[in-house]
């Protein structure tokens, strides 16, 4: 089915009087043309099959096609209905100035009109829209003010008016309420010259004629314009309709359609890689080569390859062909109720999937409506969902979902969700919030709640109505908005910077002005009744790698890699154990590992071992840095773990004892801190038997030192260090 | 259609690059997850219940085979081990250790281990495990010795470990303080080493007293000020399944973020998943001779002088009204810039506001970022990979902040706005935090954790315009007939309840072929619907519905596209009518040789006319056939 599409006509005066302006204000001329501008570009990235033409009229010179005798003078075609690009962009920019002339404005009414006419023969049309803008200072001549306005209806052609000044106040109030914060239109109905109170009698009969009721809404000022055209249109997708029968149990079928209400829009067009030197994209050629996982890489043929999977360990080959044959078949297409259940065991977290489809009767069909109808109704009475079973067609895989009933004034349907597989779920568990440590005192809940009561975004306004300040549905979204931003001021001024977000975009995005004045003295009280402290992040610097790393290349062939740190790792640890064997004496490069195997090896006598330990351990930390005084640690962890494991905890806790005596001596108060806060105490009698030590005293031991001084402080000093050394490993 | 079926296609290639935000955190950076299972094999675990309910050592089979099932598919990097005590026989690698039978040694798991487990299960099981287990002698020392070994001569990088110890006695050593002491020790050595141990403890005449031995073996609960062990011993199946799987994963991060409320005001909070869309795993490419796997290598070259691009040498662009326009890579990444990570506070709104089909994204679940104020030293097996966690912070004043919050949203019945940036150079989102009590069912255990729910908003270019039909509505009497149906056909929705058929082929497939079978084991389709149990429960209501809602001569079961037909009626109508066409007009039309003036459907009508068999759609061929035919 080929998609039908718009044609429009923006038709503007520069004629002589469009210049004439206020001092320190912009002329009429100059904000029509940012009007045009707008809607031009938002053509172009809208990337819409529609079609455009510029008339402007006023001009020095006289190219139209209905101009002889005299008649149509100084209307000028400027481009005839064609896809608009960047090329039309650029002529507005650089060829379309003020001229010296004026044209009769129903004059250049009526070749738009004749434009479009020409312009749509033998082509299927969607709408016709002509966008007027003038500042309507020449008399038109009303003549033919009624053949024209039947021409219009009998064409279906909508027309919009964009003036230097308000039609009427009343109506331009709507339309200013419909634009937020749109400043008011210029000097309403004052200081209008007698052409132009004529005019926009005129303006105001046509627009009447064509629709009685709305028609006058349709006269915009050119500011507001400008205002509705800044962002850039919205992706519109046309909905597509997926007929089907919702059935329950075999003989119970309803004829329905559905249609994808919500669902994260996408762009349709990506980053294309181009050379830097000529910017051609042909010159940047991708070529992915195979090889084994041997020293050699060796290289291996594309045929010689073959599909594989994973079942835990087990690498299992599994060729297309048979994969395609042993897969899950269904039959296809297909919406059956599985049974029905309470609504409020469908929570809105569990919902899965990327869309909410709306299921409606086929239009024309009012028995399946009248059926679906009574589902819908029944479900919602009933405060019930249907549990169903969907197919889109027989290559998808099936889902299991809900239909939830939805009434509104005009219609009635069922929406659909996904909802989870139990591979899905992930079972956590998470500490109850309610134990003493993390409840609130009352004077902490009362803050909370005025915070809360300052920062609501319902509103009543005058009429008392609930009027709400952020609509998330309403916004456009940041991320192309910005995209087609760059792009634009990129293709128009290559080689300057990129412009900052626009004003508007940053508005929305932020706290909406009324609420950050309200909340501000509620936030001072949270602040007072709840004592944070600085929350400091660990850096992590492999995510961000991850993210710089995403766009980069190939995120495939990492995936098949694995994580490379690991390997890394893993590699280092195998050698490690090849060269067990030759372990005799704690050494320095390593020395709890050392330590560890010579008490497995059981080549040393316990003491020997713990001498030697010891004895690197005070090497180490006569360099007093961090690094070292890591490596410290572990080799007391090494210790205290191997001393527990053989039950011998007298060397361990004498050491101990005695380093903690050494500590002023020597200086090592950051590391005695590290000691406290990995918890590396003396071995308990709870632990080994033999241990002189209780309980307590173990507990004890560490404590008393950090009262002295202020670990947390410290801590926060070194913790550079410590991420610097784990981002090292 | 071309919309829906891209959009599906997509997903069932299941290649989800979109989902970058959805894949599990942390996982790489931590290492591999290990789980070890230490199941008591003494004589009291194979005593069979009254009524022929399977014995405690059944049932810890069949969850150790869900748990291996089910971690092949979601988290197959996982090193699973699988240790008896109080057996007859022993085995472990050092062979030092009676009564202790290391019956999977700590690795990943395989088609093979699942094969070995359903051994020990049903009668079959039973005969095996008289053979090799049910001794009255028990180390429970011994048996964490062993488990410790186990942890330490593995030579992978170790993430979370776990130890599950399954068990009915809760007097492993027959009061033998001596053994007692020596198997506190012995864990508590464990725990050093960053194991967490869990009890499951199973049924037992005369109740578990945990108090008795094990409450100093296990690791303390997250909360301190909960005693954690209250949970009742697990009597059925089902418990004791809910009750492992929900120990058995360790919680990861999607992102750890900041939740402002304002200036100065933020909150450490961490993100996470906590259902993620499982989708067929990429397949891994093979060498043909040996079946091993072979690496990718992409290079990115100039052809015209051949040599190797940097990423500095290339730019990107994208092609708008004719022209292309190009940037820099780093402005690409520029622009997608908003703000820095985190979620930022709009404000309040009622819960009405929620609208149920404003659905784009599984929601994330949002808890204050359990940064636990001790500084946490884990050593693992070997130094020279030593992970030394020091969290600086403080967060008890934060998660007092975010308790208070919670308590009033739920209070109030409002949720909280944000403008959620998950992630650096993420565009901005806006988030509904909505609120979620803490919900424990009878025996304590939680069915749903306190904290936001976290469900993403559509922008406005995510919503589509509809032009719903306009539909006649139903009758009270229609409505009501309905609701008896609803109500027949109603049951107690669990979202445990469906598996996903088509993974659960894919692995089945996968376990035949990695185990010789000569077919895949069936698998059971849930979410089919049970037509004849529908059918039967319903009885004549279908009838009687049918009756009130449609019309004797009304077919339902019109062909799909028929029915699409319909719904254009009053196109079509006027189309057929055109389609029309006179044998004159066709003799004349042949005649002049201006045949291909005609439509298409003119043509097919003037086939039909004439009584034209075609095969054929194509304009040619239909009018060859009508040529051939009226020439003569």
């Amino acid at each position: 089915m080929s998609k039908s599409k718009s044609f429009h006509v923006l038709c503007m005066d520069v004629g002589l009087s469009m210049s004439n302006s206020a001092p320190g204000e912009e002329s009429p001329f100059e904000l029509a043309k940012q009007v045009i501008q707008k809607f031009v570009q938002r053509q172009v990235f809208a990337e819409l099959k529609d079609e455009l033409a510029l008339v402007l009229f006023g001009t020095d010179s006289t190219n139209n096609p209905l101009a002889e005798d005299g008649q149509y003078q100084n209307i000028t075609v400027h481009r005839n209905l064609m896809l608009p690009d960047f090329g039309l962009l650029e002529e507005i920019e650089n060829q379309v100035h003020p001229e010296n002339q004026q044209a009769d404005w129903l004059d250049a009414l009526v070749v738009c009109m004749d434009l479009l006419q020409t312009g749509i023969k033998g082509k299927r049309y969607d709408g016709l829209n002509i966008y007027f803008l003038s500042d309507l200072s020449v008399e038109a001549d009303s003549e033919q003010l009624d053949v024209i306005v039947e021409n219009l209806k009998q064409a279906d052609i909508t027309l919009q008016f964009f003036l230097p000044f308000s039609a009427e106040d009343e109506s331009m109030d709507e339309a200013d309420n419909e634009r937020r914060g749109g400043p008011g239109a210029r000097g309403s109905g004052k200081g209008l010259s007698k052409e132009q109170k004529t005019g926009l009698e005129m303006v105001k009969h046509i627009m009447l004629c064509l629709d009685e009721q709305d028609g006058l809404d349709q006269i915009y000022t050119l500011r507001n314009g400008i205002e509705g055209l800044c962002m850039f249109k919205h992706i519109e997708r046309r909905p597509m309709a997926w007929p089907c029968q919702l059935t329950i149990g075999s003989a119970l079928p309803i004829r329905i359609v559905g249609y994808k209400a919500v669902t994260e829009e996408k762009l349709k067009k990506t980053w294309l890689t181009v050379d830097a030197q000529s910017n051609e994209r042909d010159h940047v050629k991708r070529e992915t080569v195979f090889c084994l996982d041997d020293d050699d890489e060796t290289e291996v043929q594309k045929d010689d390859i073959v599909q594989g999977f994973c079942y835990g360990s087990d690498i299992v080959p599994f060729s297309k062909v048979d994969q395609e044959q042993m897969k899950y078949t269904h039959d296809g297409k297909c919406f059956a109720v599985l049974g029905f259940t309470n609504q409020n065991l469908v929570p809105r977290h569990s919902f899965m999937g990327t869309q909410a489809i709306k299921i409606f009767a086929p239009s024309g069909d009012q028995h399946a409506g009248v059926a679906l109808s009574a589902l819908v109704r029944a479900l919602d009475e009933l405060k019930m969902v249907a549990i169903v079973r969907y197919a889109y067609d027989r290559r998808t895989n099936p889902q299991v979902g809900a239909a939830f009933p939805c009434i509104k004034l005009d219609y009635e349907c069922l929406i659909y969700v996904q909802l989870p597989f139990m591979e899905d779920l992930r079972h956590f568990t998470y500490a109850s919030l309610n134990s003493k440590k993390f409840s609130p005192s009352d004077t902490q809940l009362q803050a909370v709640d005025s915070l809360i009561d300052s920062m609501m975004l319902m509103e009543k306004d005058e009429d008392g109505d609930l009027k709400d300040l952020v609509k998330v549905h309403r916004i456009p979204n940041p991320e192309f908005q910005r995209l087609f931003q760059c792009l634009h001021h990129r293709a128009v001024s290559p080689g300057t910077a990129l412009p900052p977000m626009e004003p508007w975009l940053a508005a929305v995005l932020d706290r909406p002005d009324v609420i950050e004045e309200r909340c501000r003295a509620p936030l001072q009280e949270v602040k007072k009744a709840f004592p944070l402290k600085v929350v400091e992040k660990k850096k992590q610097l492999k995510t961000s790698e991850q993210i710089f790393g995403k766009d980069s290349e190939q995120p495939d062939a990492k995936k098949a890699k694995g994580d490379t740190a690991e390997e890394e790792l893993e590699e280092e640890y195998n050698l490690a154990d090849i060269s067990e064997g030759s372990v005799t004496s704690v050494g320095s490069v390593n020395p709890a590992r050392d330590f560890r195997i010579l008490i497995k090896q059981n080549t040393l006598p316990f003491q020997g071992a713990c001498e030697q330990l010891t004895h690197r351990i005070d090497q180490l930390l006569g360099n007093k840095n961090t690094q070292y005084y890591m490596k410290s640690i572990t080799c007391i962890q090494a210790f205290r773990e191997q001393s527990v494991k053989l039950g011998k905890a007298n060397l361990y806790n004498s050491y101990l004892q005695s380093l903690k005596g050494s500590i002023t001596n020597r200086g090592l108060e950051v590391f005695w801190d590290l000691i406290v806060q990995a918890s590396i105490s003396l071995i308990s009698q709870d632990e080994v038997e033999g241990s002189s030590v209780s309980k307590n005293e173990a507990a004890q031991f560490l404590l008393a030192e950090g009262k002295n001084e202020e670990p947390v402080a410290t801590m926060e000093d070194d913790t550079g260090d410590v991420d610097d050394l784990l981002d090292n490993m | 259609m071309a919309e829906w079926n891209a959009y599906f296609r997509n997903e069932a290639d299941g290649e989800g690059q979109e989902e970058g935000e959805q894949q599990d955190g942390d996982y790489k950076v931590s290492g591999r997850d290990c789980l070890v299972f230490l199941v008591d094999a003494s004589k009291e675990m194979f005593i069979k219940g009254e009524n022929g309910e399977p014995t405690n050592f059944d049932m810890t089979m069949q969850v150790v085979r869900t748990v291996y099932t089910r971690k092949i598919i979601s988290t197959p990097g996982d090193l699973v081990a699988l240790v008896f005590y109080g057996t007859k026989q022993n085995q472990d690698p050092t062979n030092s250790f009676k009564h202790v039978y290391v019956y999977h040694n700590l690795s990943e798991l395989s088609a093979k281990r699942v094969q070995q487990v359903d051994e020990l299960r049903g009668d079959k099981g039973a005969l095996l495990a008289a053979e090799k287990m049910g001794s009255d002698q028990t180390s429970l020392s011994d048996a964490l010795w062993c488990c410790a070994n186990l942890y330490r001569d593995c030579n992978l990088r170790l993430g979370n470990k776990r130890l599950f110890i399954f068990t009915c006695k809760d007097q492993p050593h027959g009061g033998d303080s001596a053994k007692d002491r020596q198997a506190r020790t012995k864990a508590s050595d464990l725990r050093e080493t960053g194991v967490v141990i869990e009890l499951m403890h199973l049924m037992k005449a005369g109740g578990f007293d945990v108090s008795l031995f094990f409450r100093d073996v296990v690791s303390p609960p997250e909360d301190e000020s909960e005693l954690g062990l209250q949970h009742e011993p697990c009597e059925k199946l089902e418990d004791l399944q809910r009750r492992v799987l929900a120990k058995e994963q360790k919680k990861r991060t999607l992102a750890r973020l900041n939740l402002c409320l304002g200036e100065g005001i933020n909150i450490a909070v961490g993100m996470y998943a906590m259902a993620v869309t499982t989708r067929k795993p990429n397949a891994i490419r093979l060498y043909r001779e040996t079946n091993e796997p072979v690496r990718s290598k992409t290079r990115t070259f100039n052809n015209q002088t051949g040599s190797l691009l940097l990423p500095s040498d290339i730019k990107k662009a994208q092609v708008y009204g004719g022209k292309q326009i190009v940037m820099e890579k780093d402005e690409v990444d520029a622009i997608k810039k908003f703000h820095d990570p985190g979620l930022f506070l709009m404000g309040f709104k009622i819960m009405e506001k929620l609208k149920l089909h404003h659905h784009i994204r599984p929601a994330v679940f949002l808890y204050p970022e359990e940064g636990e104020v001790k500084g946490n030293a884990r050593c693992e097996h070997g130094c020279k990979h030593q992970v030394l966690y020091i969290i600086c912070f403080s967060s008890t004043g934060s998660s007092c902040l975010f308790s208070a919050l919670l308590t009033k949203c739920i209070e109030k019945n409002v949720f909280a706005l944000c403008r959620c940036v998950s992630r650096r150079n993420y565009p901005p989102r806006f988030v509904a935090l909505v609120p979620q009590q803490e919900q424990t069912d009878e025996k304590n255990v939680q069915i749903t954790p306190p904290g936001f729910n976290v469900i993403y908003l559509p922008y406005a270019d995510d919503l589509r315009n509809l032009d719903p039909p306009r539909t006649p509505s139903a009758s009270p009497a229609q409505v009501d007939k309905m609701k008896e149906i609803v109500r027949k056909m109603r049951f107690k929705y669990r979202s445990e309840a469906f598996e996903n058929p088509v993974i659960q082929q894919h692995y089945r497939n996968l376990e035949a072929l990695a185990l010789d079978m000569t077919a895949p084991e069936d698998i059971e389709d849930l979410i089919m619907p049970k037509v004849e149990q529908i059918d039967g429960r319903l009885g004549s209501l279908v009838q009687e519905f049918k009756d009130l809602v449609y019309p004797a001569d009304y077919n339902p079961e019109y062909k799909p596209a028929g029915k699409r037909k319909a719904a254009e009626a009053g196109g079509t109508a006027e189309k057929k009518a055109k389609v029309e066409v006179s044998e004159d007009e066709v003799r004349a039309h042949i005649q002049k040789g201006t045949l291909g003036k005609m439509t298409v459907p003119m043509l097919k009508e003037a086939c039909k006319q004439f009584g034209i068999r075609t095969t054929g759609t194509k304009k040619q061929e239909l009018m060859d056939a009508l040529i051939d035919k009226l020439a003569t």
